[in-house]
Formats: structure tokens, sequence, C-alpha cells
């Protein structure tokens, strides 16, 4: 027998309205179910509104060095007088830096240096694989071949080297560095994107579209790559994370966002030698990233839950 | 039926071990091939030394029956501008040096590293490179056993030593470019001392019963070069709005430790004639803004590059917050934007030094012996190429000023020198750094030298080995060729020179040699070698080895002139050009 899908009562009142059972409607209904994707949207907002309002949050420019300004030294622990720091003392929640700058005021403005390399790269990434594995999936032949097995080359190499050898061949540099992390994530994206379209292409819905004389842009782009967007959000959302952990870890490495740029993997790896003895400046950059990080993943995780069919869902059951 | 998938599954694991031991046997000579050869590419290697010995014994076990052959080497004339005129082997001990021009450093500078001596034989044999980089052999307390790139360097004791014997029979020489890496090593014990503790680091090292803090007073002095060979650069006052610009006070007064000082003058004042003439410029960004509107318009500036190597040097505790400093300031003070460089040590000595960094650089000086000229010659020479055109305004004076040997008598010199460097700013002082290296509390035999790196085979923890930690790798081992001081310290443990500093003074002590003197005007030097001192390969110093090692360095047409760059930075800066040089 096949399985019988219930349909429980609070969403009968849903069934008349076919455009309000939409899949985009039941995604985010079944998104909002789950709490680890609420907590991931939660941080995710907060870490937008610190983004956009950084100047109004940030007590000082993330550059500029208080030497003469204030009466503080150089990796200065942090300073927050509600907890009983001295009042004639100027306050500065996350301490200083090795050259005098607030700690607090550059992670805040690091956050939007850290979601612009996430959504630039991943926008690189999927632009790039989409139509690279459309194009593969859907022509197939001969450019089907050569794309995919540049691809394969492109995936036979460390992702993590393969990108620092980039850099290195476009030069330090944040953009270059976001540029090569488009590169490196841009087969996932194309392999996704082509298995769908081949297993899409030959649905004889996509036959019907061609007998009544769709052209083959028209084909790809309405009836086969939507098919693709679920699986590629899920992808993108995970990558963006991704993306961030990587630019950090090249600008540790002194290969991505250069000095004085506020940028949390530079900071991180500025103050490396310090874990000792100012540990305040290796924690607080290491937990902004993770923070960032985690809360891409855990709505990446969610959306992925949402969007697959074949997981079970709160709300509709199979027997 | 039901047993067949047992069976099948003992069947194929029968035959899964069947093939194992198959593959295994027939591995086996691929293992064994490298295991066969090892033994073939070590043989070269233990043979060489083997091969070497009788080689380099034969000498020695000729040397008294064979007629010495004295060599010399000279320049065709005193033309070419350097100070060395010939240098001859007068019989098997005794060396002399003719000089083209008075020097009366010339003690101080034959007591540095890059003039030790290495066997003529073995110099021919190598070529002048090659194994001559990593297996020098000299006459120290310790002989190179393996150079472990990217590791370590490992010393044995050399028995027949004529000195002192080293305490310990290993000395392991290892590296770590961050303060804290190395204090965190000393601190489990597992080295026995470490150079230069971060300034930040100080007090707790003080605070440690297990360690002790060694204080050094060696002069130095970190600045930033401009080369005037690119734009903007290229206009005096563009280099002097610099000078005006930064705030040294402010740099010294946050990155370096107690004790630091900010430049009047490019040598530090315990050098004679270092501090004579006009204090440096005082920080004056209204005028530099005005010298910078005069060259760019009216609030208009240029960009450039701010390069630097992320090595912990005296002069240099924390290479990159001093040079995000610079960038700020140079923002701030003078508009002009400024994007940082870390560069590989290496590349960035080569480049340096070659002029060929297109905007500032940060590098410093720590003096090898207590003279002027080692400061002031040593950059500003006609020969050096390393902020773009030389200054014949400084080179000039300083040329004349080396060949006098009263300090009195030169001082009026050495203010015109240090007048027109203010003047014409090559680059600009930024600090004297005062610098601490750090040992275990129960190590003996620990060297506070201000000149010449700490000696390995005096040091003593005890057991067998010691373990020595500095900033970096050395680049290479015949120092020779080499200027950088970590190349300096693991040299200096092999091979000596002829005269050495005092461990507590820049006093030049006998060592290969037991004495060297001079004429009246310091036009000739004649050095009268030890007796029975070996050479780790068992050969016998003699006079030829102290030609054939200066001519190497000296004479760019010496066959064996090749070295790891070719450059013999410290033969054409210290002696005022090679013989024999090229004309470019």
């Amino acid at each position: 027998m096949a399985a019988i899908t219930e349909i429980p009562s609070d969403n009968i009142a849903d069934i008349g309205d076919y455009k309000a059972n939409s899949l985009w409607r039941l995604t985010v209904r079944r998104l909002f179910r789950q709490r680890s994707a609420i907590v991931g949207m939660i941080i995710l907002a907060v870490l937008i509104i610190v983004a956009v309002f950084a100047p109004l949050i940030a007590p000082y420019d993330p550059t500029a060095v208080l030497i003469g300004v204030e009466d503080v030294k150089k990796r200065e622990a942090p300073c927050i007088h509600l907890l009983g720091c001295p009042e004639d003392q100027p306050q500065h929640i996350m301490g200083i830096d090795g050259n005098v700058r607030d700690v607090f005021s550059r992670i805040v403005y690091g956050t939007r240096v850290s979601l612009r390399i996430g959504l630039f790269t991943v926008t690189i990434a999927v632009t790039m694989g989409t139509l690279l594995g459309a194009t593969a999936g859907f022509i197939g032949g001969w450019l089907d071949n050569l794309i995919m097995r540049l691809m394969d080359v492109i995936l036979a190499f460390p992702f993590f080297l393969l990108a620092i050898a980039i850099v290195f061949v476009l030069g330090p540099g944040l953009q270059n560095a976001m540029l090569a992390i488009a590169i490196v994530s841009m087969p996932a994206y194309a392999r996704v994107v082509r298995a769908t379209v081949l297993s899409v292409r030959e649905t004889d819905y996509v036959e019907a579209s061609r007998a009544l004389g769709a052209s083959n842009i028209q084909i790809l782009f309405s009836r086969i790559l939507p098919n693709a967007l679920p699986p590629l959000i899920v992808l993108a959302t995970l990558g963006i994370a991704t993306a961030i952990l990587d630019t950090a870890a090249l600008s540790f490495l002194g290969l991505g966002a250069q000095p004085p740029t506020p940028e949390w993997g530079t900071m991180l790896g500025s103050e490396r030698n310090q874990i000792f003895s100012a540990p305040h400046l290796v924690f607080i950059p290491g937990f902004a990233i993770s923070i960032t990080v985690l809360a891409f993943n855990l709505l990446g995780d969610g959306l992925r839950d949402a969007l697959d069919p074949r997981l079970v869902h709160a709300g509709v059951k199979s027997d | 039926m039901k047993n067949k998938p047992y069976l099948l599954f003992i069947l194929m694991l029968i035959l899964g071990l069947a093939l194992v031991a198959c593959g295994g046997t027939a591995e086996e000579p691929a293992v064994e091939e490298p295991a066969v050869e090892e033994p073939a590419a070590e043989e070269p290697a233990a043979e060489e030394p083997a091969a070497e010995e009788p080689a380099a014994e034969e000498p020695a076990a000729e040397e008294p029956m064979a007629e010495f052959e004295p060599m010399s080497v000279a320049a065709p004339n005193c033309d070419y501008g350097g100070k060395i005129s010939s240098i001859e082997a007068v019989d098997e001990l005794t060396v002399v040096f003719n000089m083209c021009k008075p020097d009366p450093a010339f003690l101080a500078k034959a007591a540095f590293t890059p003039f030790g001596i290495q066997p003529s034989e073995w110099i021919a044999e190598t070529g002048g490179t090659g194994e001559l980089l990593e297996h020098p052999i000299g006459t120290g307390a310790y002989m190179v056993e393996d150079w472990v790139r990217g590791d370590s360097v490992i010393f044995k004791r050399f028995d027949d030593y004529w000195g002192t014997p080293a305490i310990a029979e290993t000395a392991v020489l290892r590296w770590n470019q961050e303060g804290a890496a190395r204090l965190l090593e000393l601190q489990a014990g597992s080295v026995d001392q470490i150079t230069n503790v971060s300034p930040d680091d100080f007090q707790s090292v003080i605070d440690d019963p297990d360690l002790q803090l060694l204080p050094y007073a060696n002069p130095n002095v970190l600045y930033l070069a401009m080369t005037n060979t690119f734009a903007p650069f290229d206009d005096i006052r563009v280099r002097q709005a610099v000078a005006m610009g930064v705030d040294r006070q402010r740099i010294v007064d946050n990155f370096y430790p107690d004790g630091s000082s900010v430049p009047d003058y490019f040598t530090p004042c315990s050098i004679p004639n270092g501090c004579v003439g006009d204090a440096w410029y005082d920080f004056d960004p209204d005028a530099a803004n005005a010298l910078l509107d005069e060259v760019f318009g009216e609030g208009e500036r240029f960009s450039t590059t701010i390069f630097y190597r992320d090595v912990f040097r005296t002069y240099l505790p924390e290479p990159s917050l001093v040079a995000v400093e610079f960038q700020t300031q140079l923002m701030d003070n003078l508009g002009i934007e400024v994007d940082i460089e870390v560069m590989e040590s290496g590349t960035f000595i080569d480049e340096s030094t070659n002029g060929r960094l297109d905007g500032f650089y940060l590098l410093g000086w720590g003096a090898d012996y207590p003279h002027v000229t080692n400061f002031l010659d040593f950059h500003f020479s006609a020969e050096n190429p390393q902020f773009g055109d030389p200054f014949p305004e400084i080179y000039e004076k300083l040329e004349e000023a080396s060949t006098i040997a009263d300090p009195a008598e030169a001082e009026p010199l050495y203010v015109e020198a240090n007048n027109a460097i203010r003047e014409l700013v090559p680059m600009v002082p930024i600090a004297h750094g005062s610098a601490a290296h750090a040992a275990r509390a129960d190590l003996k035999g620990v060297q506070q030298r201000p000149f010449g790196a700490d000696y390995l085979y005096l040091l003593d923890n005890g057991t067998d080995t010691v373990v020595y930690m500095q900033n970096n790798e050395p680049i290479s081992l015949y120092c020779a060729d080499e200027t950088d001081g970590e190349s300096l310290r693991p040299c200096q443990q092999v091979v000596e020179t002829l005269l050495d500093y005092a461990l507590d003074s820049g006093e030049t002590v006998p060592a290969l040699a037991t004495s060297c003197e001079g004429n009246e005007d310091s036009t000739v030097w004649t050095c009268h070698l030890r007796e029975g001192v070996l050479f780790h390969d068992g050969s016998k110093l003699d006079a030829n080895d102290v030609v054939a090692s200066w001519a190497a360095g000296i004479d760019a047409a010496n066959p064996y002139h090749v070295g790891n760059t070719g450059t013999y930075g410290y033969y054409s800066y210290l002696w005022d050009g090679l013989m024999n040089a090229p004309e470019e």
C-alpha cells in the first residue's frame, strides 16, 4: 500500500486556497516550526541590525588609534563600568587592541565586512555554478564533459590550498580572497544544478512545454531551474558560513583583508601571539566568527529540513 | 544452503589474506628499494666526509712534508675604490693585508663573523656554493651535523677544538618567529634559551623563578627607508616631509620596551662619533604638509606601500603593530595612503638591500662591531644601492673619515656626514630599541654580549644537549655572503675569524690569529695565526686558508665568488667594494 498522507485539521482550512499552500509558504511555515532555525534567524537578524546600524552602535571609528585621545594603553583588558571598572577610566567593553583601537567598534564594523564577504562570495559562486551546471546539464555532449571535468579538476585540489594558491596569484586583499573562495566553491553549485537539470529535462511537463513551442532558454529558466532552487538555497546558506570562515582563515594568514580593515580573521591573526597575555583580543573575534557561522549553519539546516520533501515534518506525517 | 554465505565469506577472507600476503611480498622490494637507495643515497653522504677526510687529511699529512706555496689575492690597482689592495700569505702562519687607504677599524671588522675562515680545499671542492651553504667547515667548538630545513640546525662538539671545548656534546639551534611561542617553549623547558623576549613579556619572565631575563646592550636602529630611484621619493621634499611627519616618540612610547629611545642620529650614541652634527627633525606635521603641498598641490597626496618582514628584531619587536602605526600616522599626519605588505624574510632582505622596493620599508640594524663605520659606511657607502642612488655628499665624507684613526680628528667629517644624512633623508631613524633574551634559570654560561652572537659552547644545562631558539631560520650557513643575524648566529658556532669580540665589550681579542698589528698609518696589517689549529675535516689551518676564504669574498673575479646570492654584502660594504667587480 502506498503511504497515505494525512493532512492535519489545522491545515484543512488552507486546502481551499491553492495559492496559500505554495511551496514557499509551506517552507516558511515549516521553517518557523524548527527551533534551531529560529535561533539561527534571530542571531542573523541581530547581526544584520548590527551591520546596518554600525555607525550608531560603535562608539569609535574602527580604525581610530586612541593614543593621545584617551588615557588607554595597548591591549588593555575590557573596562565595563557596570561591572566595577572605575568611572574615571574610559569604557571599552571589549578592551583595546595592540594598536590602541577600540575592539568593540572593530567587532561591530567587522560584522559588515563578514556579512558582505559571505553574500558576495556565495552570490558569485552560485551565479557561476548555476550557469555552468545548467549549461552542462541542458546542452550535454562535449560541453558537459568539458565543464564538469573542469569542475572535477577544481575539486581535485584541497579546497583551502587552492584558495591560497589563487590568492597568491591574484595578490593578497579582501576582494581577491573573496574571489578565490568563490572560485573554489563553484563546483558544488554546478554539480547540484546539473544533476537537477539532468533529472528534469526529460520529464513530461518539459516535453509539453517544448511541444507548445517554448524556446530552450524559456524551458531552462522557467521549467527546469526552479527545481534546482531548493537545494541551491540550502547549499548557498551553508556556503555563506563556509565562505565567512574561509575568508577569515585567509585573512588570518595575511592573505585576505589588509590592515586596518576591521575584519575578524585579521584581528585574530594579528593578535594570535597574545592568547595568554591578552586573551580577549583572540577570543572575541573568534567568538564573533563562530556565532556568525553558527547562525548560517542553523538556518541552512532548517532550510534543508523545510525544503526536503523526503524528511518528516511536523504537521505532515506518513504511515 | 544456509552455510553458503559463511563459506563464501571465509573463502573471500582467505583469498583476501593471501592477496595481502602476496601484496606484501610484492611490495617489499618496493619498500626495500628506497631502503636500498637510502644507504645508496647515504653512501655518498657518508662517503663524502670519508672521501674528504683522506683528501683533507692528505694535505694535513703532507703539510709538514710539502713545500708551503703561499697564496695571495690582489687588486690590479687601487682605482677600484676599495680598501684592500692585497692579501698575502707570507708563510704558513703569517698573513699580510695591504690596504689602499688607512683603515683604523680593521681589527674590529676582521673579528666579524662573515670574515670567517674555512679550508681552501673545501672552498675549492664546493666551488664556493652548494654544499658550502649548508655545511661550513670551520675551526669552531661545534661542527654542523645536520640542518633539518624548517626545524633546526644540529651541532656536534668538535673534540679537537683548540680552545675551551664545548660543555654540551650536542647543541640544537631552533627558531620560531613568534615571541610568545618562543617564551612558551622556554617556560615548558623544551629550549634552554630564547632570543628577543617580547616587550610585553619582560615582566612575566622577571616574575618567573624558573627563568632569567638577559638584557643586552646591542646598539641598533630601526629606520623607515625610501628608495630615491622611485617616484615620489626621488623628490627630496617628500623625504623631508616624511622625516618631519612621523611622530617617532609615539612609536617608541607605545611599541618599545623601557630603555628604548628616539634617535637624534642614525648611529646610536654609544658608538664614538655616532652622535655628532645636527639632531634629527622635530615632529612637525604642519611643516611636513607644507612641503607635500609644494610637491603635489594643496591637499593632493600620493599612495604607496609599506613593506616589512614579520621577524622579531631588537630594533623592531612588534613588526605588524609598528607597520600599522606607520600606516595610521602617514594617513592622519600627512594624508598619505599606505597599503601594508608583509614579505618573506629572505626576499625582503634581498629586495630592500638591492633598492628594488618602490615604497616605504621597515628595516633596521644591530651593531656588528663597535665602530661608526659599521652603521654609516655600511648603509651610505657608494656601493650600497638600498636607498637608491648613493649620495656623494654622504659617502665622500665617510670614505675620508674612515681612513682616520683618531676619533677626534675624524669628528668634523662625521659631523658633515650626519648633517648630510639629515638633509638628504635617505631614511628616517625611528628607534633605538632595548632588548633582552631569556633563559632557564639553571642554565649556566649565559652571555649578554653587546657584539656578536651568543656562544653555544659556553652554555651548560647539566645535560649533553643544549637547545637555543632564535627568531628565524638561517638563510644559509655560508656567512661570507649573508647579512642576516639569524644566519650569522649558527655560522659563529662553527666558523671562526682571525679575531673575536670580548664577551662583555666591543674590544677585540685573539682568535685564529694570536695578534694582528698595523703599521703607523694603518695601511698594512700583519696577522700571526695560531699554531696547531685544526678544521673540522682534520686539515690544519694555515695562511692560505685565510687568503682563500677572504679571496672568495673580496675578489669578484675569484672562481669561488659564488655564495648564496653572490652579493657578499659585508665584503663589499665594509671594505668599500669588491676587487675586480664587473662594471655595471
